[in-house]
C-alpha cells in the first residue's frame, strides 16, 4: 500500500473532531475526555488525526511540500490509535491510523527523517536494538536465571524481553519475574539471551517500515530455527508487533502476553497467591496491548461499491476498532490479588490515555513524551489510587520519569510485580 | 496574500509565537473541510487557506486580535470546533481563529439551572459535567463533538431534547463577545456586572443582534464566553455505559423509556406530535434511525449493534427476514425517551404515551424496545455520541429542506423532498437507500410546536459523479421547494456558500425579505465599520455601492 | 402646525385626533411620579397602515410620538410624553383578534387586544394565555409581553419574552418588518396555507428583531400585532399554598420544585400581596393580612390535555411528597385564604380597581431579576431603606415569580401610598429612589429601566448604552419614538 491508496480516506474524512475525544459515550468529565495527546499538546488542527488526513492530501495534491514543520507535524504522535477508536464510532471504513502509518512511510522512504530518530534506526541497524545501546548488552537482564537459551536450545515457549526490559536496568526484575513465574509453573520456555532482535514494532511505528521487516523476519527465522511454538512477552509494543504485525509476514506463533499467560494459569490454578497486597491501584492499559493489540485477521479483499454509492470490501474487511484489545486479563489477575483494590480512571481499555512514549515520541519529541505521561499521572491521582500499574515497560519507564520529574508520590508497577508481591 | 510582516509580529505578540502559524500544511488543515467539494472548484476539499492560523487563550487576546484585524484590514474567522465548511475563511486574506484554547466550563450554577462555558466546551463535557448536579445540556443535532456556545450563538441551537431542554437560542442567557469593531459587549445582567443569569436587557434585549434564527456562522466578531440553561437529568450522576465499541449502550434505571413509535400512515404520524405538544410528554423525541434510509437503516443499525460485523456485511441484513419485517415497520416512525423526573412521572407519560397511541393507531416498535436496542436507543439520543453515523456509509452526506415549522408545515414538503431523491437514487448516483431518509426533532423548541424533517442524500465523496449528483439534487430540492411555494432551506444555504459576492447580492436583492439585508447592513455598519467578518454576515450593499 | 394636524386628521379621521384639554390631561400623567407633560394631540390609529403613515408624518414633523396600547392606569412612565409637543399613538383601537389557530396553540392579536377581551375568546377554542398577576383587565396583552412583564407559569416560559413569538413592527423611520418567521415567507395568509403558523420567533436573517423591541417601551418601533403561543385551557385546576413564617423557609422547597417542573402557576407572595390581591377594600386588606401566613408559595396545578385528573393527582402527591421533605405543608387553604378565590383572583385579569391600588389608592413597584436564593437579601435591604424612611414595612407587597424555568426570579416590592396625602407621596417617592440605588448597588438587575432607573442602571452598563444608542439611531434616525426614555 502506499499513501495515495488511502486518498479516499483522506477525502471522506468529515472533519467531525471525534479522534480527538475519547467515545463521547464514555466521556465522565470535562478533566478527562481528551483522547489524543498531541493536539492537545501541539494545538493546531494539523496535529489531530483528522488533520493529518487534511495535510497528507495536501501533500498529495502538491498544495504543500516537506518542510520542518511538516515533520513536526507527522512524527509527533505517538501512533496510540485512540483517534482510529473514537474515529471508527461513526467512520469506521476510514483507516486513520493506517494513513498516519503510510504518511510517515512516505516521508522516510522520501528521506524526510528526524536526526533522532536516525540514531534509533543507525543503532538498530547495527546493534538490533533501539535503546542507542551496544549488542552485547542484551541479555544482561536474565542473568543468572536458569533458563534455556534458544539460541542453542529449543522450547515451546519463548519469552521475548524486547529492548527497554533488555537495558532499562530498573525494570529487570520485571521480565526476571515473569520468567521465573512461567518456568516455576511448568512452562517449557526459553529466551534469545543477547541473540534477541528487537521486535521491530516501535520502529515501525516510527515509519520505517524496512527496519521492521528486517527485524521481524530475524526474528521467525530464530524462533522457527528453536521449535517456539508460542512467543510471550511483558512489552506491549512486542505483543503488537508479534500478534499483529507479524502474521502479514508470515508467522504463525501463538503470541501471548504475560498477563494473559498469567490470567491463564491463575485460572488454571497453576499459580496461587499466598500472601495479601493491601494496595488500592489503577490500570494502565497500554495501547498496544488494548486497542492495538487486537489480533492480526487474514483478509485480502476487493473494492466495489453497493447500493448505488456504498464502497465496500468483498468480501468484508476485517474490523480493527479495538473492540477485541487485551483489557480483561490484567484486571482480572488484579482482581485475583488478596487485598489488593482496583480502582479504574476515566479513559480506560479502548479509550485510554497513552502514556507518551510510542510512535518515535519518546526518542524525538522527549518534553511532549513526558508531558503525555504526567497527564495519565493526574488521571491516576484523580482515582486515589496508590499506584498505577502497567504491563509495558515504556508505558512504566515513562510514568517512572513523570512521577519523579513532578516529585509525585504515587508508585509505578508492572502487573508482574504485584503478582510477584503476593505470592 | 500573505499577512504583511509587520501584522504577522503584532498577532504573534498577543499569542505568542506558539499559537500562531502560517506553515501551509497547518493552514491546510483549517482549510479543509466538510462540504468544501460541493462548491470549490475541482471538488477540493480545501476552502480558501486562512493567512495564519491563531489560538487565543483569553478574551483578552482576542479582543488584541480583533483590534489588530481592524488596523491592517484583515478579515478575522473564528471557530469553536470547526466543523462545516461555513467554519473555514470565505476568500482570501482571512486569519483563522482557532479558540480550542478557550475551553473551561466557567461556572456551574446548580440551583438556577445553569451553566458558563467558552467556545471549546463540547456538548459531551459539559453534559458529563453537569448530569453529576442533576441537570443537562441541550445537545445539538449536531452531536456531542460540538460547542455549545456556537451552537447557541453562532448557528441553528436544536436537538433531539430541545422539546424538554429547549432550544440553545432559548437557552442562551448572558454572554461575552468580542464584536468585529473590538469592543466587547456583555449582554444581559453580566453587563451591569451582576453575573450571567439573564440575558435579556437592560431594556431592549442586545442579544437581539447575537444571532437571529441561523447565527453568522463566525461572520460577526468572536463569543468568548457564554451562559447557558440547563435542563433537569433525572438520571444518575454518570452514565453507565456497556457494549462493546462501536455500538455502546447504557442500561439506565427504571424511570428511563425508549420506544420507536411506528404510524400506519404519515397522518397520523404527526398527528401524535400535536398530540406530545399539547400533553407536554417526552424528554427526547426525535425522528432519528430514519436518517440512513427507510429501506437501508434498519438493517444498518442491526449490523452496527453486532461488534463482528462491518458496512461490508450490510447486503447480507438486508437479506434477513427479520430485518426486513423491522424495515417494513420501522417505515414511519420516530423515536422518543420519556424520563419521570419522579416515578409518578413517568407513570402517567406512560398513561398519556399510550392513549395518544390509541388515537393515532401508533404502536410501540416491539423489536426496538427490547432492553439491547432500547439502551443503544437511550444512550445515542442522550449523548448523540454517534452523530456522525451520517457520515457513515462513504464520508459523503448533505441534508436539504430541514424547514423547521409546525408539523402541518412540514408533512408539506415531505413529498417534494420523496420525489426530488428518487431518480438520483435510482441511477445510483447517491445511496440507495430509501427515498425517505428524513429525520429530525419532533419538538425543535422548547414545549414543541415546531418540528422539521431533513432529507439526507449520501454521496461518495471520492468519486467525482456522485459528487456532481449531490450538488445537482440540491439545487433540485431548492427548486422543489420552491415550485411549491416553500422557501428553500437548509440545500440553499450550501448552494450560497459557493456564490460569488456577486451573486449573493444580487440573490439578496431579489429575495421577498429583503428588508433584513440592509437591517443587517446598518448593524453591521455599527459594529463591523472595518468589515473584517465575512459573508456569512449577509448585508445586502446599498444602491451604487 | 394647522397643517400638520390636518395631515393626521388625513390619516386617521378627525373622530381619531383628540385634544380635548381633559383627554390631553389623561395621557399627561400616570400613577408614578414621572413629571407630568401635555401631549399635543393624541391619535388612534385602526391599522398598521395608519401606524405607518403616522410615523413617517411624524419623521417629517420631527414630532415625538409616544406608543400606549392600554388602558389607565398606568405606572411606569414610559407611556408619558418626555418632550412638549408630543403626540400620543393610542393602540386601543386596533383590537382585532387577527387569527386562533387551536392546532398550533398560536394566536395573531393587535395590540389594542385586552387580556379581558383575549381570555374568554381563546377559552371558547380550549387555550389560554399565561398571564401577569392580575394584569390591569384593559393591559394591552402585546405592551405586556413586549415589556417583559413575568407571566405565572414558570415552565412554559423557554425564553425571557416568551409566549411572545412573531411581530409586525413599523421602526421609527417608518419602515415595516415581520419578525421571526413571519419575516421570512410572503403573506400571513399565504403562510397558513403552507401550514405554518408564525411560531419561530427568531429572526429574519441574523437578528432577533423581537428581543430588540422587548422592554424598548416604545422607542425603537410599534408593534402592530405579534404571534403569541397559547397554552391548552385546562380541564381541571387546583391551586395549593405551602406557608412560611419566613420567606428563606421556602426557598429551598421552590427550587426543589422547580427542578421536577411540577406545578404551572408557581410565585412566591407575602401576606400583604396576598391579601390585596384577594381584595376588598383597605381595611380588609390590612385585616387580612394580619391573618395570612406571611409567604406563601402558590402553585397551581393543571389538567390539560389528556388525563387531566390523573396529571393533577400524581403532581398533588409530587408536590406533598417533596413539601414535606423540607419540612412544610401543602395545604388547599391557609388562613385568611382558600383556594378557590385565589385561584380566581390569579387566573383573572384584576377586578377594578387594580388590586395594586386597594390599599391606598396609589402604589409604586420597585421590580428587578435576580436568582431566587438572593431574594432575601434584597427584601433586607428594601425593608431597611423603608424603616430609615419611617414607609410602614407590612405594607410592602413581595411578588417573586421564578422565570425562564426557575434560572431568573423577578422580585418585586409594591407600595402602596395615598396619593392625597403629599408627604406620604414624598416619601415613597423618596424610597423608590433610595431603595432602587440600595439594590442596585446590591446587585438587583434592574433589567426593564423604566423612569428614574434608566440612569442608575446604564451608567453601569455604558457598553449596552452604547450600542443602544446606535440601535436607535439606526431604527429611528430622527429620534421621534418615545424620547427622553431610556438611554435615548
Amino acid at each position: 500500500m502506499a499513501l495515495e491508496d488511502y486518498r479516499a480516506d483522506c477525502v471522506s474524512c468529515s472533519r467531525c473532531s471525534y479522534c480527538k475525544w475519547i467515545p463521547f459515550d464514555h466521556v465522565k468529565s470535562w478533566r478527562f475526555s481528551r483522547a489524543c495527546p498531541s493536539i492537545e499538546y501541539s494545538k493546531f488542527q494539523a496535529y489531530s488525526l483528522g488533520g493529518r488526513l487534511s495535510v497528507a492530501l495536501s501533500l498529495m495534491e502538491g498544495r504543500s511540500g516537506y518542510s520542518e514543520a511538516l515533520k513536526d507535524i507527522v512524527w509527533k504522535c505517538q501512533t496510540d490509535g485512540a483517534c482510529d477508536v473514537a474515529d471508527k464510532i461513526c467512520r469506521y471504513n476510514i483507516e486513520g491510523l493506517e494513513v498516519l502509518h503510510e504518511l510517515r512511510f512516505r516521508l522516510v522512504e522520501e528521506g524526510q527523517t528526524l536526526p533522532r530518530h536516525m540514531a534509533v534506526i543507525d543503532n538498530l541497524r547495527k546493534e538490533h536494538n533501539t535503546m542507542l545501546k551496544p549488542k552485547a548488552g542484551r541479555g544482561k537482564w536474565a542473568e543468572g536465571l536458569d533458563v534455556k537459551d534458544l539460541t542453542r536450545e529449543k522450547a515451546e515457549v519463548v519469552f521475548h524481553a524486547g529492548c527497554r526490559f533488555s537495558y532499562d536496568a530498573e525494570l529487570h526484575n520485571i521480565p526476571r519475574t515473569a520468567l521465573t513465574l512461567l518456568h516455576k509453573a511448568g512452562v517449557d520456555i526459553g529466551i534469545m539471551g543477547k541473540g534477541e532482535m528487537c521486535c521491530g514494532g516501535r520502529v515501525y511505528d516510527m515509519g520505517y517500515r524496512e527496519q521492521f521487516t528486517e527485524c521481524a523476519r530475524n526474528n521467525i527465522r530464530a524462533w522457527t530455527k528453536a521449535g517456539v511454538k508460542t512467543v510471550v512477552t511483558s512489552c506491549a509494543d512486542g505483543y503488537h508487533a508479534f500478534k499483529r504485525l507479524y502474521p502479514e509476514l508470515g508467522a504463525n506463533f501463538e503470541v501471548l502476553h504475560t498477563v494473559e499467560f498469567i490470567d491463564r494459569l491463575i485460572k488454571e490454578g497453576k499459580i496461587k497467591f499466598k500472601k495479601a497486597v493491601p494496595m488500592t491501584v489503577t490500570y494502565h492499559d497500554p495501547c498496544h496491548l488494548g486497542r492495538r493489540g487486537e489480533p492480526y485477521v487474514p483478509w485480502q479483499g476487493k473494492r466495489k461499491k453497493i447500493f448505488g454509492q456504498i464502497p465496500v470490501w468483498e468480501p468484508p474487511k476485517p474490523r480493527y476498532n479495538g473492540a477485541w484489545g487485551v483489557y480483561q486479563p490484567p484486571r482480572d489477575v488484579l482482581k485475583a490479588i488478596p487485598g489488593l483494590e482496583l480502582v479504574e480512571m476515566e479513559r480506560i481499555r479502548e479509550y485510554a490515555w497513552c502514556c507518551g512514549a510510542g510512535g518515535g515520541v519518546i526518542d524525538a519529541y522527549p518534553d511532549f513524551s513526558l508531558w503525555t505521561a504526567a497527564e495519565r499521572i493526574e488521571e491516576a491521582k484523580s482515582t486515589g489510587a496508590e499506584a498505577i500499574v502497567g504491563a509495558c515497560p515504556w508505558c512504566e519507564r515513562n510514568f517512572m520519569d513523570a512521577v519523579k520529574a513532578k516529585d509525585e508520590k504515587i508508585k509505578v508497577y508492572d502487573v508482574i510485580e504485584l503478582v510477584q508481591r503476593a505470592i | 496574500m500573505a499577512l504583511s510582516r509587520e501584522a504577522y509580529r503584532a498577532l504573534e505578540d498577543i499569542v505568542g509565537p506558539e499559537n500562531i502559524s502560517e506553515e501551509p500544511a497547518i493552514l491546510d488543515s483549517y482549510a479543509f473541510q466538510w462540504l468544501a467539494e460541493t462548491i470549490r472548484p475541482g471538488q477540493s476539499k480545501f476552502m480558501p487557506r486562512p493567512e495564519a492560523a491563531v489560538l487565543p487563550g483569553s478574551t483578552a487576546e482576542v479582543q488584541a486580535i480583533v483590534k489588530t484585524c481592524n488596523r491592517y484590514k484583515i478579515k478575522v474567522k473564528p471557530y469553536s470546533t470547526g466543523w462545516y465548511f461555513y467554519c473555514a475563511p470565505q476568500t482570501e486574506g482571512v486569519i483563522q481563529l482557532d479558540m480550542r484554547r478557550m475551553d473551561r466550563i466557567l461556572e456551574i450554577d446548580e440551583r438556577n439551572m445553569f451553566a458558563v462555558v467558552e467556545p471549546y466546551v463540547i456538548a459531551a463535557t459539559l453534559q458529563a459535567e453537569v448530569m453529576k448536579l442533576g441537570l443537562n445540556c441541550n445537545v445539538t443535532g449536531a452531536g456531542a463533538s460540538c460547542s455549545l456556545l456556537a451552537s447557541a450563538t453562532s448557528y441553528h441551537g436544536a436537538g433531539p431534547s430541545s422539546i424538554f431542554g429547549g432550544e440553545n437560542n432559548q437557552n442562551l442567557l448572558s454572554l461575552e463577545w468580542v464584536m468585529p469593531n473590538g469592543d466587547i459587549l456583555r449582554t444581559g445582567s453580566l453587563g451591569s456586572g451582576l453575573g450571567w443569569f439573564c440575558g435579556e436587557g437592560p431594556g431592549p434585549s442586545l442579544r437581539g443582534i447575537v444571532r437571529g434564527m441561523l447565527g453568522a456562522k463566525g461572520g460577526l466578531g468572536v463569543f468568548t464566553k457564554c451562559a447557558l440553561k440547563l435542563s433537569p437529568w433525572p438520571g444518575p450522576a454518570e452514565l453507565p455505559v456497556e457494549g462493546t465499541v462501536p455500538a455502546y449502550n447504557s442500561p439506565l434505571p427504571d424511570n428511563f423509556r425508549a420506544y420507536s413509535l411506528a404510524f400506519p400512515s404519515w397522518e397520523n404520524y404527526f398527528e401524535a406530535y400535536y398530540k406530545i405538544y399539547d400533553n407536554e410528554i417526552g424528554y427526547i423525541a426525535h425522528r432519528q434511525f430514519s436518517m440512513l434510509g427507510t429501506e437501508l437503516g434498519t438493517a444498518f443499525w442491526m449490523l452496527y449493534n453486532d461488534p463482528t460485523k462491518t458496512l461490508d456485511d450490510i447486503e447480507e441484513f438486508t437479506q434477513k427476514p427479520e430485518i426486513k419485517k423491522l424495515t417494513e415497520e420501522m417505515k414511519i416512525a420516530f423515536q422518543i425517551v420519556l424520563a419521570g423526573l419522579t416515578p409518578r412521572h413517568l407513570e402517567y407519560q406512560e398513561k398519556v404515551l399510550d392513549e395518544i397511541l390509541a388515537d393515532t393507531g401508533g404502536w410501540k416498535v416491539a423489536a426496538m424496545s427490547q432492553p439491547a436496542m432500547e439502551r443503544f436507543t437511550l444512550l445515542y439520543l442522550i449523548r448523540l455520541g454517534h452523530k456522525n453515523l451520517n457520515f457513515v456509509y462513504n464520508g459523503g452526506w448533505l441534508g436539504t429542506f430541514m424547514q423547521a415549522g409546525p408539523p402541518d408545515y412540514v408533512k408539506g414538503y415531505r413529498h417534494i423532498a420523496e420525489e426530488v431523491t428518487e431518480p438520483y437514487q435510482k441511477k445510483g448516483l447517491l445511496v440507495d437507500c430509501g427515498v425517505d431518509a428524513m429525520m429530525g426533532p419532533v419538538g425543535s423548541m422548547g414545549g414543541g410546536g415546531n418540528c422539521a424533517l431533513e432529507q439526507f442524500g449520501y454521496y461518495d465523496v471520492a468519486d467525482k459523479e456522485s459528487t456532481d449528483a449531490v450538488v445537482s439534487w440540491t439545487k433540485d430540492c431548492v427548486k422543489g421547494a420552491i415550485d411549491k411555494g416553500f422557501v428553500p432551506g437548509k440545500g440553499s444555504h450550501y448552494l450560497a456558500m459557493g456564490m460569488t459576492r456577486e451573486q449573493r447580492q444580487s440573490s439578496y436583492a431579489s429575495a421577498p425579505w429583503l428588508g433584513m439585508y440592509r437591517w443587517q447592513r446598518k448593524i453591521k455598519g455599527i459594529i463591523d465599520p472595518n468589515d473584517i467578518g465575512d459573508e456569512l454576515y449577509p448585508t445586502l450593499d446599498e444602491p451604487g455601492k | 402646525m394647522a397643517g400638520e394636524k390636518e395631515r393626521l386628521i388625513g390619516i386617521v379621521g378627525k373622530e381619531h385626533v383628540l385634544e380635548a384639554p381633559e383627554v390631553l390631561e389623561a395621557y399627561s400623567r400616570d400613577q408614578g411620579f414621572v413629571r407630568p407633560m401635555k401631549p399635543w394631540f393624541v391619535v388612534e390609529p385602526e391599522s398598521a397602515a395608519e401606524v405607518q403613515k403616522i410615523v413617517k408624518w411624524a419623521n417629517e414633523t420631527q414630532t415625538p410620538l409616544v406608543p400606549v396600547s392600554s388602558s389607565p392606569p398606568r405606572f411606569r412612565g414610559d407611556t408619558v410624553p418626555s418632550l412638549p409637543g408630543s403626540v400620543i399613538v393610542d393602540l386601543s383601537r386596533m383590537n382585532r383578534i387577527i387569527r386562533i389557530d387551536r392546532r398550533n396553540r398560536m394566536i395573531i392579536i393587535e395590540p389594542g387586544v385586552t387580556y379581558r377581551q383575549l381570555q374568554p375568546a381563546l377559552a371558547r377554542e380550549d387555550l389560554r394565555l399565561s398571564t401577569p398577576l392580575l394584569p390591569r383587565p384593559a393591559k394591552s396583552v402585546i405592551a405586556s409581553l413586549l415589556e417583559r412583564e413575568p407571566t405565572l407559569v414558570p415552565r412554559y416560559n423557554w425564553s425571557m419574552p416568551e409566549p411572545l413569538r412573531c411581530l409586525e413592527v413599523v421602526w421609527g423611520n417608518g419602515e415595516m418588518l415581520r419578525t421571526g418567521e413571519a419575516g421570512q415567507y410572503g403573506s400571513l395568509e399565504s403562510q397558513w396555507e403552507l401550514g405554518l403558523a408564525q411560531v419561530n420567533s427568531t429572526g429574519p436573517g441574523q437578528v432577533d428583531y423581537y428581543r430588540l423591541m422587548s422592554a424598548a417601551q416604545g422607542t425603537l418601533g410599534i408593534a402592530t400585532w405579534a404571534s403569541i403561543k397559547c397554552e391548552v385551557l385546562p380541564k381541571v385546576h387546583r391551586l395549593f399554598f405551602i406557608p412560611s413564617p419566613r420567606l428563606e423557609g421556602l426557598i429551598d422547597c421552590a427550587y426543589r420544585l422547580l427542578r421536577l417542573r411540577l406545578g404551572d402557576e408557581f410565585l412566591l407572595l407575602n401576606s400583604s400581596n396576598l391579601a390585596a390581591i384577594l381584595g376588598g377594600g383597605a381595611s380588609q386588606t390590612r385585616a387580612l393580612r394580619e391573618e395570612l401566613p406571611p409567604w406563601v408559595i402558590i402553585i397551581g396545578v393543571a389538567g390539560r390535555a389528556k388525563l387531566p385528573e390523573e396529571r393533577v393527582e400524581y403532581q398533588e402527591n409530587d408536590i406533598r411528597d417533596i413539601v414535606q421533605q423540607f419540612g412544610l405543608k401543602l395545604v388547599s387553604a391557609v388562613p385568611g385564604a382558600g383556594e378557590r378565590a385565589v385561584l380566581e383572583a390569579v387566573l383573572n385579569p384584576s377586578p377594578e380597581p387594580y388590586w395594586k391600588l386597594n390599599c391606598k389608592g396609589g402604589c409604586q413597584d420597585i421590580f428587578f431579576l435576580t436568582t431566587l436564593n438572593r431574594t432575601p437579601e434584597f427584601l433586607r435591604t428594601m425593608y431597611s431603606v423603608a424603616v430609615d424612611l419611617r414607609y410602614p414595612t407590612p405594607e410592602i407587597g413581595v411578588y417573586l415569580q421564578p422565570q425562564h424555568q426557575g434560572t431568573v426570579c423577578h422580585c418585586e416590592f409594591s407600595l402602596p401610598f395615598n396619593r392625597e396625602d403629599s408627604r406620604e407621596m414624598a416619601r415613597t417617592r423618596e424610597l423608590l429612589s433610595r431603595a432602587s440605588e440600595a439594590l442596585i448597588e446590591q446587585g438587583a438587575f434592574f433589567s426593564r429601566p423604566y423612569g428614574i432607573w434608566a440612569d442608575m442602571v446604564y451608567r453601569r452598563d455604558a457598553g449596552a448604552a452604547g450600542i443602544l444608542k446606535k440601535l436607535k439611531e439606526m431604527f429611528d434616525p430622527n429620534g421621534v419614538l418615545n424620547p427622553g426614555k431610556l438611554c435615548f
